[in-house]
């Protein structure tokens, strides 16, 4: 009996030890984004980004890390740490799990800019220089991405180029989506790194409803969008906020689809970021504002 | 006083414990699978309301398959999916007194876990039926019984499997796989010489799922026109989007 307890002891200390096992803690330079626009917008600090960054966060969507060194999108754990410094640079300190995307955030402090020195790889988010890309590289990258065969209405894959550094981000509902388009990339000729900022979204049964309802709605509206296996319109759903990406050809049709998100049954807010005339307004944000649903 | 409430309890207690075990009798008796058969000279088993619209499945011998192309209703409308538990149909001639538990279940125990790994990151597998959510309804059609008592024969089996909407039923895709993978697989045996026949029935049971999951990639490939249509509407965002163009 004494035998039995004994081995019990050691094989929980021992279980214990190693799932307590902590990750050494990092500090690096960091930005602290909205989800949305972490996922959407990669490229230089502008006063355009710091304002998606803030009024996303503002409307309810997630705040996280941008690591700036590489680009990597960090989901955090203590949200409330850095949910008032949105659209700022910072100091963070904790452990960072690269793979997932996450981190466990042990203290945070503002900086400037100007405090992070000049040949510093994280200074080159800030440099618009930085994103010019080839464009054939990017259109290849473009082309695989686009050609993928589980990509339905409810992901967007999104990638920006440095060089010939891709960071992959964006949404998707399938595991498989987020592996695949990193193979697909790592194979092009030209690719020398990637960072995935793919986020998997959860498949809960109310963001189904979510994605369902906002799917029918458009559907009934804007069917022209719409065709068998896909759609110019992507409903991206997560944890209750719908985030509307893609193009349409007209303000007009922006705005009907922004309206008719927003009657989705439990749906909490409707980001609308759907683009308008790709040649002329690309990548200018379109939000149209949010919702409660009540 | 104390032991008469001891004494009252106590049958209350045995009372309780009998109407429990009855319940619990007759709810293990009502989740037992019934046999079902394939009906004599018929060419399927009959598990699909409907086999009109199966085609030779291009590039799959033996494999007969379906997948609807509605533009409201098809495989690229749905996310995720359900998975039933695995249907048993025995052989006509088969004696169903011979199908035990152990073996039914070794079966289709293996296999709808061979289904959840090979579907799983084309349709993540979820709990609950809903929107968007399909239900994957699979079959072994054909288990006939082996030379060794209490065993299964899977030699001559296919499988039957149909993805239908979780909420109305209707039938999104299907596949009949007949396919021979079985070989001289045995499934039941408790003889140590009989494990290289289980490991066979696992293969083939790999296989089937194997062969669900490239009939599910091959009806999710993009037609010429739809890929078109994706090459076109495809835009990133991001900054090295813009400079690119």
């Amino acid at each position: 009996m004494k035998k039995a307890s004994l081995s019990a002891v050691v094989l929980v200390s021992a279980n214990a030890m190693f799932a307590a096992a902590p990750l050494p803690a990092e500090t690096f330079p960091a930005y602290a984004d909205s989800d949305i626009c972490a996922r959407l917008m990669l490229g230089p600090i502008t006063e355009s980004r710091v304002s998606c960054s803030q009024s996303t966060v503002k409307d309810g969507a997630n705040p996280v890390l941008i690591r700036l060194q590489n680009n990597l999108v960090l989901d955090v754990n203590k949200q409330k740490m850095i949910q008032k410094l949105v659209g700022q640079f910072l100091l963070a300190t904790g452990e960072v799990k690269a793979k997932n995307g996450t981190m466990k955030l042990a203290e945070v402090s503002p900086i400037q800019a100007k405090d992070i020195p000049a040949g510093d790889p994280a200074r080159k988010l800030m440099d618009a220089r930085t994103y010019k890309s080839d464009a054939k590289l990017h259109e290849k990258i473009r082309h695989e991405l686009a050609m993928m065969p589980y990509i339905s209405e409810f992901d967007f894959i999104s990638f920006s180029m440095m060089g010939s550094d891709v960071i992959l981000s964006g949404w998707t509902v399938r595991d498989t989506n987020r592996s695949e388009a990193y193979n697909r990339v790592k194979d092009i000729e030209g690719v020398t790194s990637i960072v995935n900022n793919i986020d998997v979204l959860p498949l809960g049964i109310n963001d189904n409803q979510i994605r369902a309802g906002a799917r029918a709605q458009l559907q009934q509206s804007l069917s022209r969008y719409f065709w068998g296996s896909g759609s110019d319109i992507k409903i991206v759903v997560k944890n209750g906020d719908i985030i509307l990406l893609g193009t349409v050809s007209t303000k007009a049709d922006s705005d009907i689809a922004f309206i008719k998100c927003n009657s989705v049954r439990g749906a909490f807010h409707v980001f609308n970021l759907l683009r308008v005339n790709p040649g002329k307004a690309a990548e200018k944000l379109e939000r149209s504002g949010s919702k409660t649903h009540v | 006083m104390s032991k008469r409430v001891l004494n009252f309890n106590f049958k209350r207690a045995s009372v309780v414990v009998v109407v429990l075990l009855v319940t619990m009798a007759g709810c293990s008796r009502a989740s037992r699978p019934t046999v079902k058969k394939i009906p004599a000279n018929a060419e399927f088993s009959g598990f699909f309301k409907s086999y009109t619209n199966l085609k030779p499945v291009e590039g799959m011998d033996g494999a007969l398959g379906y997948a609807a192309t509605d533009a409201q209703k098809n495989l690229h409308k749905y996310i995720a999916c359900v998975i039933d538990p695995v249907e048993v149909y025995l052989a006509s001639n088969a004696d169903d007194a011979k199908l035990t538990d152990t073996a039914r279940s070794a079966a289709t125990e293996y296999f709808r876990a061979a289904l959840v790994k090979a579907v799983s990151s084309a349709y993540p597998v979820v709990d609950q039926a809903g929107p968007l959510v399909l239900r994957l309804r699979p079959a072994l059609v054909g288990v006939d019984f082996g030379g060794e008592a209490d065993t299964v024969n899977i030699g001559k089996v296919r499988v039957e499997m149909e993805l239908v909407d979780s909420v109305t039923g209707e039938q999104i895709a299907a596949l009949v796989d007949k396919q021979s993978l079985g070989g001289e697989a045995d499934i039941g045996s408790g003889n140590p010489a009989q494990q290289e026949k289980w490991a066979a029935a696992r293969e083939a049971f790999d296989g089937w799922a194997g062969r669900v999951r490239d009939f599910l990639n091959a009806s999710n490939e993009l037609s010429a026109e739809d890929a078109d249509k994706a090459d076109k509407a495809y835009q990133p965002y991001g900054e090295s989007a813009v400079a690119a163009r």
